[in-house]
Order: C-alpha cells, then sequence, then structure tokens
C-alpha cells in the first residue's frame, strides 16, 4: 500500500483500548461509493491531537474530509470537519489531525466527495488516556538550569528592590540600605523555596490523579465449576462514564479467545452467553487441560470496544479434543505447528492456506496481511461467512503484550459503527438507549454469501517482534477452519 | 548583592531630570509591551470561549509573546548598554545586578521574559504528558502567569522611578502612564478572578471577600504612589476603558468553534462579561486619601479604606448584577449572553439565577465582617506598598 510511504513518528507507547496494546485503529471499506482506507492513531492523553491518514484510491476523488464526533454530543454537537491534506507526491493519501477533547467513545467521520457525489465512513475510535510520558533528561536539565537561573535572579531583584532601588541616583549605598536588602534576601530564599516546594508538590498532585485516572480495561474475574467457566467483567477504575450495557458483534454478546499461555500452542474462540448485564457464561466440555490466557472482546452500546483479559488454569485432562457448541471453534484441529509465511498451512479437510502478502513487515506501518485459501483441489476455495464476516484473524505477540481481534474491514468493530449511525439517526427508545436490536445482532454479511479464497486484513503492528496470527474461515461444509502464522515484525 | 563604588549623588543632582527623561522611552517600550500582554491575554480567553482550537501561533498567542519579548529585549539591551557604553549619568539611576547594570524594572522585565520562555517547552511538555490545557491553572501556566505579571510589574517600576524623578514639568505625562498600567493590574486581578465572579455568584459573600482580598491592594497602593489626585479612579477608569473596548471590539469578528462537544451555536467572538464597577469604590478611596492620608496612621486608615471599598462595591454591584438578569442586558452592550461554546443547556439555565446559599456555609453577614478584615489587611498591605513604590528611584 502506498499508505506505507508516509511513517508518522510519534512516541512509541503501549497504550490500552479496545483491544490490548494495539491502540491504532485501522479501517477498509467504503464512504459512499468510494473506497477508503483510514488509519487513525489516537493520542495517548486526552484532550489530545490524533492523526489521521486517508487513503482513497478513486481517481474521481475530489477531496476528503475528516470530522471528530463524541458519542454524548452526536454530529449535531460535531465541530465542523477539516479537509485531510494531500500528502506531496501522492495521488491518493491525505492526512489530517483531529482533536479530541473528551474521554470516552468517538468516531472518525470521513467524508469522500467527488464526481459521483459525496459519502461518509463511521470509524469508531476509543478516547482514552493510556500513557504517562517520562520527562526527558535533556528538558529536565533545561528546566532546572532555567529554574535555577529564575530563583537567583529573583532573590537578587528582590535584594536590589529594598537596597539600591531605593536610593537617589548616583547615592552611595549606605549601610542601612545594604541591611534591608540582605535581610530581605534573607526573607525571600526561603519564602521562594517554600513557593518552588509547593509547586512540586502541586505537579506531583496533578501526576497521580492523572496517573489514578488513565484508563484501565474492566477487570473480569473468572470462576471454574465442572466444565464451566464463568466471567464476571466489573470496572476497576473511576470509569463509570464510559460504561454501557454491552451489545451484541457478530451476533455474539462476547468473542472469548482461549491461548495456551507461554507456548500459544492451542487457541479457542467461543461465544459465552450473558447471564446478567456484565456475567458471561460458557461450556468448554473436553477442553484440554493448561494455563491459559483468556481475551475477551466485548462492544458497549456507546460504541465502545474493550478488551478483558485473565489467565485461568484449566483443570480438564491433557488428551481430551474438545466438544464444541454452535460457532465455537479451536486450534489445532489437525497440524499441530504454526506455519511461516513460506511455507502454507494446512487447514484439515484438504484446505490449505498460504500467506501471500508481503513478509517484511515493519512495525507502525501499515501492512495487508494477505492469505490464500485452496480446497482439497488446489482450487481457490469458496467460503462461507463465519459470524458474518468473510474470516477473522487473532494477532498476538510472543510476549501476550499485543492482542488484536481482525476483520478484513480492519480493527474496528461493525456493531460500534452501527451504534454511532443509530445515534445519529436519534434513533433511540424514550429513555435514551438506542434501539440496536435491528441492527447489531443481524449480521454484516449473510450466511450464504460465496466469498473468494482471497483473504485480506489491514493492521498496523504497534512494535517489533514475533507475532502469532491465527486465521478462522468458515468452509462450505460449516466447519470453521483455523490456520497459524508466525512472522517477525522489524 | 554586591554594589560597586558610584559617583556621589552630588554630582548628577542637576542631570537628574534629564536623564529622566533621557531614559523615558524604555519605560514607554514596556507599558506598550504589558499592554500588548493584557490584550493578548483578554483576545486569547475569547479565542478559547469561542473557538477553542490554538495553536502557538494564534495571534492572541503572538501578541502575548511578542509583548514578552519587546519587554526582555529592550530591557536587555538598555542593560548591555548603560552597563558597556552608558554615562555616569545614566548608571547612576540603575542597580546592579550581575555585574550589569539596569533600572529595577528593566531586570523585572529580563526576569519576566525568561519565565514566559520557560513556560514554554514546559506548556509543551505538559500538553504531550497530561493533555490539551486539561486545567487553565496548572504549573506551567502559574510559570507563564508569573512572567506575564512579572512584565506589568517592570513596567510599573520603570514608570514609577520616571515619575519619582521628573521635575514638575514631566511627572503628569509618567503619573498617567502609571494610572494606565494600574488599570492593567486591576485587570490583572480581574481576570484571575473571572472564574470565581460570574454574575450569579454576585449574591454571595463569597464573592465580596474575594474581591475585597483583591482589589484594595492595588487601588490603595496607586492612591498613595501616583502623583494624580485621582490616582485610583484614573486606573479604574483604564481598567473598565480596556475591558469594555475589548468587549465591544472582539466581540463584533464572527467566529465559529473548531472543537466539539457543542452546546452552544456561537456565530461570533464570545468575550468576558461587562467590567466589574469597581470605579466606583475607586473614587471612594480617592476621597478617602485626599482627605486623610497622612493625617492617620495606616493601621487606621486602612478599616477604612476597606469599609470605603465594600461599602461602595455592594452599592452599585449588588443592584447591576440584577440588572445583568433581565432580558434587557442581553445585547452586545451589556453582553450579558456571553456563553462558551462547550456550555450546556443546564449550566446556562444556572446563569440566570443568583446561587443559593449552600447547605451549611455561614450567613452573608458573617461573610461580610471576614471580607472587612480582608480588606483591612490588604489596604494596609498596599498602603505599605505605596510607600514603597514612592521611594523607588531607579
Amino acid at each position: 500500500m502506498k499508505v506505507r510511504s508516509i511513517l508518522l513518528p510519534i512516541a512509541l507507547f503501549v497504550g490500552l483500548s479496545a483491544h490490548v496494546g494495539s491502540p491504532d485503529v485501522v479501517f477498509d471499506g467504503n464512504a459512499g461509493p468510494y473506497p477508503v482506507r483510514a488509519i487513525v492513531r489516537p493520542p495517548m492523553v486526552v484532550p489530545g491531537v490524533a492523526e489521521v491518514i486517508i487513503q482513497a484510491e478513486a481517481s474521481d476523488v475530489a477531496r476528503v474530509n475528516v470530522r471528530p464526533v463524541f458519542w454524548r454530543a452526536g454530529v449535531k454537537g460535531a465541530p465542523a470537519g477539516d479537509d485531510a491534506v494531500r500528502v506531496a507526491g501522492e495521488k491518493s493519501l491525505y492526512t489530517g489531525k483531529l482533536w479530541l477533547m473528551s474521554r470516552g467513545a468517538y468516531s472518525v467521520y470521513v467524508t469522500v466527495s467527488g464526481a459521483r457525489g459525496a459519502g461518509t465512513a463511521i470509524v469508531p475510535v476509543a478516547s482514552l488516556a493510556t500513557g504517562r510520558l517520562a520527562l526527558s533528561k535533556p528538558l529536565a536539565g533545561i528546566l532546572v538550569v532555567l529554574g535555577a537561573v529564575l530563583f537567583v535572579g529573583l532573590v537578587t531583584i528582590v535584594r536590589a528592590a529594598s537596597g539600591d532601588a531605593l536610593l537617589e541616583p548616583g547615592a552611595q549605598p549606605t549601610r542601612q540600605s545594604k541591611r534591608r536588602a540582605r535581610i530581605a534576601g534573607l526573607v525571600a530564599t526561603p519564602l521562594l523555596a517554600l513557593l518552588v516546594l509547593g509547586g512540586a508538590q502541586w505537579w506531583s498532585s496533578v501526576d497521580g490523579d492523572y496517573e489514578r485516572t488513565m484508563y484501565r480495561p474492566p477487570a473480569v474475574d473468572p470462576s471454574i465449576h465442572g466444565d464451566t467457566l464463568d466471567l464476571r467483567v466489573h470496572d476497576t477504575a473511576a470509569f463509570h462514564a464510559l460504561f454501557a450495557p454491552v451489545i451484541p458483534d457478530h451476533g455474539k454478546m462476547m468473542h472469548l479467545f482461549l491461548i495456551d499461555a507461554g507456548s500459544h500452542a492451542r487457541f479457542g474462540h467461543f461465544h459465552p452467553d450473558e447471564i446478567d448485564s456484565l456475567h458471561f457464561r460458557t461450556a468448554l466440555a473436553g477442553w484440554p487441560k493448561g494455563k491459559y490466557k483468556l481475551f475477551g472482546d466485548i462492544v458497549l452500546a456507546n460504541g465502545l470496544s474493550q478488551t478483558v483479559t485473565t489467565t485461568i488454569d484449566w483443570p480438564g485432562d491433557t488428551s481430551t479434543a474438545p466438544s464444541l457448541l454452535g460457532d465455537d471453534s479451536w486450534w489445532p484441529t489437525c497440524c499441530k505447528d504454526a506455519a511461516r509465511p513460506s511455507r502454507p498451512a494446512l487447514l484439515g479437510a484438504g484446505y490449505t492456506m498460504t500467506w501471500t502478502g508481503d513478509s517484511n513487515v515493519t512495525a507502525r506501518q501499515p501492512a495487508d496481511l494477505r492469505f490464500e485459501v485452496k480446497d482439497e483441489k488446489g482450487q481457490i476455495a469458496h467460503l462461507l461467512p463465519y459470524l458474518g464476516m468473510a474470516a477473522h484473524a487473532v494477532v498476538l505477540s510472543a510476549d501476550d503484550s499485543v492482542f488484536v481481534h481482525l476483520h478484513p474491514m480492519g480493527t474496528v468493530s461493525a456493531s460500534a459503527q452501527q451504534a454511532f449511525a443509530a445515534r445519529d439517526r436519534g434513533d433511540t427508545t424514550d429513555s435514551g438507549r438506542l434501539r440496536l436490536s435491528a441492527e447489531s445482532t443481524s449480521m454484516p454479511m449473510p450466511m450464504q454469501a460465496s466469498i473468494d479464497g482471497h483473504l485480506s486484513f489491514p493492521y498496523e503492528f504497534p512494535k517489533p517482534g514475533r507475532y502469532r496470527i491465527w486465521v478462522q474461515v468458515r468452509a462450505p461444509a460449516s466447519q470453521v477452519l483455523t490456520a497459524a502464522f508466525d512472522i517477525d515484525v522489524r | 548583592m554586591s554594589v560597586a563604588v558610584q559617583p556621589s549623588a552630588k554630582v548628577y543632582a542637576g542631570s537628574e531630570a534629564r536623564v529622566a527623561t533621557r531614559s523615558a522611552w524604555h519605560a514607554y517600550v514596556a507599558v506598550a509591551a504589558a499592554t500588548f500582554v493584557l490584550v493578548g491575554i483578554y483576545w486569547d480567553i475569547s479565542w478559547h470561549m469561542s473557538i477553542g482550537r490554538d495553536t502557538f501561533w494564534t495571534p492572541a498567542h503572538l501578541l502575548i509573546q511578542a509583548g514578552g519579548l519587546v519587554a526582555g529585549l529592550s530591557s536587555g539591551f538598555v542593560a548591555l548598554k548603560t552597563t558597556f557604553a552608558g554615562t555616569d549619568a545614566e548608571k547612576a539611576a540603575t542597580v546592579r545586578f550581575w555585574g550589569f547594570r539596569a533600572p529595577l524594572g528593566a531586570w523585572i522585565c529580563i526576569w519576566g521574559c525568561l519565565a514566559m520562555l520557560t513556560s514554554a517547552p514546559f506548556d509543551n511538555w505538559w500538553h504531550d504528558a497530561y493533555g490539551l490545557d486539561v486545567k487553565i491553572i496548572s504549573p506551567p501556566h502559574a510559570i507563564l502567569a508569573l512572567g506575564i505579571f512579572s512584565i506589568v510589574v517592570g513596567a510599573l517600576l520603570l514608570t514609577l522611578s520616571e515619575q519619582n524623578r521628573a521635575d514638575e514639568e514631566h511627572r503628569p505625562r509618567f503619573a498617567w502612564m502609571l494610572a494606565l498600567v494600574g488599570g492593567m493590574f486591576i485587570m490583572n486581578y480581574a481576570l484571575f478572578l473571572t472564574e470565581y465572579g460570574e454574575r450569579r455568584m454576585m449574591h454571595s459573600g463569597w464573592f465580596y471577600g474575594l474581591t475585597a482580598a483583591a482589589f484594595p491592594f492595588g487601588l490603595a497602593s496607586m492612591a498613595r504612589a501616583i502623583k494624580l489626585k485621582w490616582a485610583a479612579t484614573a486606573a479604574a477608569a483604564f481598567y473598565t476603558g480596556i475591558m469594555l473596548a475589548l468587549m465591544w471590539i472582539i466581540g463584533f469578528f464572527p467566529a465559529t468553534p473548531k472543537l466539539g462537544p457543542i452546546f452552544q451555536h456561537v456565530t461570533h467572538m464570545i468575550t468576558l462579561p461587562f467590567p466589574l464597577l469597581i470605579i466606583v469604590p475607586a473614587i471612594g478611596i480617592d476621597v478617602v486619601m485626599q482627605r486623610l492620608d497622612g493625617k492617620l496612621p495606616d493601621w487606621k486608615l486602612a478599616p477604612i479604606l476597606s469599609a470605603t471599598f465594600l461599602g461602595l462595591f455592594i452599592a452599585v454591584q449588588w443592584p447591576f448584577a440584577s440588572f445583568l438578569m433581565t432580558p434587557a442586558a442581553r445585547n452586545r452592550f451589556f453582553n450579558a449572553e456571553n456563553y462558551v461554546y462547550w456550555m450546556t443547556p443546564t449550566y446556562e439555565a444556572l446563569q440566570n439565577h443568583f446561587d443559593l446559599p449552600a447547605h451549611g456555609v455561614w450567613p452573608f453577614p458573617v461573610h461580610i465582617v471576614i471580607a472587612l478584615l480582608l480588606g483591612t489587611v490588604f489596604s494596609f498591605l498596599g498602603l505599605s506598598r505605596g510607600t514603597w513604590m514612592r521611594k523607588v528611584r531607579r
């Protein structure tokens, strides 16, 4: 992609947002008749400035406008958008900056105008304070030197104001004026020192408040009863304002991923039932014994996506195979080793999946994770949607610090987009709740749609390192097939 | 501070007035720089109330920075010129600072400029670390405010030393300049109190306590130090004039918010409310000072000034606040509908009613007694400051 050609240097931080350790938003979709890719890099502090990169390939694009819409205020309370600026030397690449002023759910409205009229794409973005910037040594040094000069300078001014300044021009300083100046200096020094200490205390208190109110993902308490796993999600900090009822995403209240801690040798994709507002339950009958990392994706009615994480020791038998329900799936079903980009992964049932994208991937640059699925005859496979999507991918770094659930439309949740669209239409109940039943419980794609076996996931790896990527598709015989690839990101 | 051997006062007695007028350009420049800074601050506040989004390069920011630089650089030039190329007479009208020579006001302007410069990288880092102006009053902004305050103090001292050295012919000119700087002082306090002085608060004891702690200090010191018959009145008139001019002029320019969420449909620059009626108690303070200054010790004069200030201020501000609540004030002249773009409809509704006393607060008369005490303390301090100001010669 041409998006690769611009590298926007910003401080690297590992924030926690809708996903884990992967705050940047990547979206592939349409703004009316125009295909667009949008990358939004939210700031780590709020209020802050987000960077937006838009790629609009169509030849008739005349203007790209980006507008930040805060959930609570809606489009009516959003400022006029800004025209994104075309990158010099690029025909289809535009950049812009957006001010995100409040904490919570935002959406970037990308409006593309051209010969075929105008169309808008909604790109949900979480606006959360996720990072804390340390004072660099050079800047600290500069501030200490300037502060010392100001301090000594002020003491000197106080002495002069009490001494020389009161003398007639040309008059010699008297013993009395010198004494007055000395006393003033002696009184001023500790008072100013107290002032500086008070300032330092003030700074420390602001820093403490900031750290206390930084975003932390909701905690989840797991409990195991026989074959049943219960997850109770609860708030971790003073972020009640962020919370809203959970809404279905691809028809599921939670997408729960169980991944073998450390080796990442087992992977399960489950869909717990919502027992109570933030209480989820799933059966894991036959699931092999072991220690697992859990990543649970939920979408809230205010358009915010959240990932809850925890670890469990599952007490099952090591040799058993899980018995799955409905749309649940797991890996490895046939072949234990993860593939490398250089060779195809065996999916079982004669299907193979090959990495066809560029295997030289660099962190903080847009990457297209491309795959090709072939059937038992070696032909490009025809696939069915899995949970309303052409495919799902899960990216996990070797150290578990980065987790993201991707679709061909990118990192965004289709339900969050729909929530914003419904919000703008004013499609709410009398109590102000969104009327989402008709939209978010439905699948983005009809179940019978036939999908070509060429898959592509837009993404931007947040940092270098080794990652495992699980890609899931549904074969015509209705079984869900999962492939795993390992990739080293520079 | 070490002080070099200086020529005797006798040698320079005749040339004093000449030096005063020769160095007056620096006082003019410093007063102009302080005016830039204060107008810039007003404009910047208005910008944040109406447009929201800003960069380092907004006109208001540039005006503030330009004011700081003009004051600092001109003072630096004076220091270098006086130290290395100044005549003995010029050097004699200065104070020594780390081996250099310049008037006291010049050093304070240089200090203010350096404080403003220091706040810039600090503030930039602050935005990156904790967000863009989450709170207006933050440590880097406090350093910036100190720098700005110092520019005004520097301008005041440069003018003050000119007034105190000037002959009868030149003195009124400097006295009027001092009244202008005094007006900016009052404006400084008033801007600082903006958030605590909304009209809905103007029937509370808290508001009058706050104003008694803020304004008598400046009014008393000016009444004593500025060599005008109506010094406090003149300073308050400058404050009122500048605030009204800015309110009416800036308010005419079109503006739309560039940040959200937006709750008020803003079409033009939103400006600060109608200025406080400080001019009325200022007249009273001048009358008291004309009759009693020098006849009573300061500790006896201070409570009279405090009572005069509070009595007259409550007498005019209380009914004027009631008027500001009426539809008759909702126009460009009285500016009672200066709602910022982020003001929610609920908060807007609160603006047309006086705050009810919170449960458990002291009754109004107790607040007024506290206000009288505060006014007395700050009047006394102001009188002392005025005495010091009369002595400043360099």
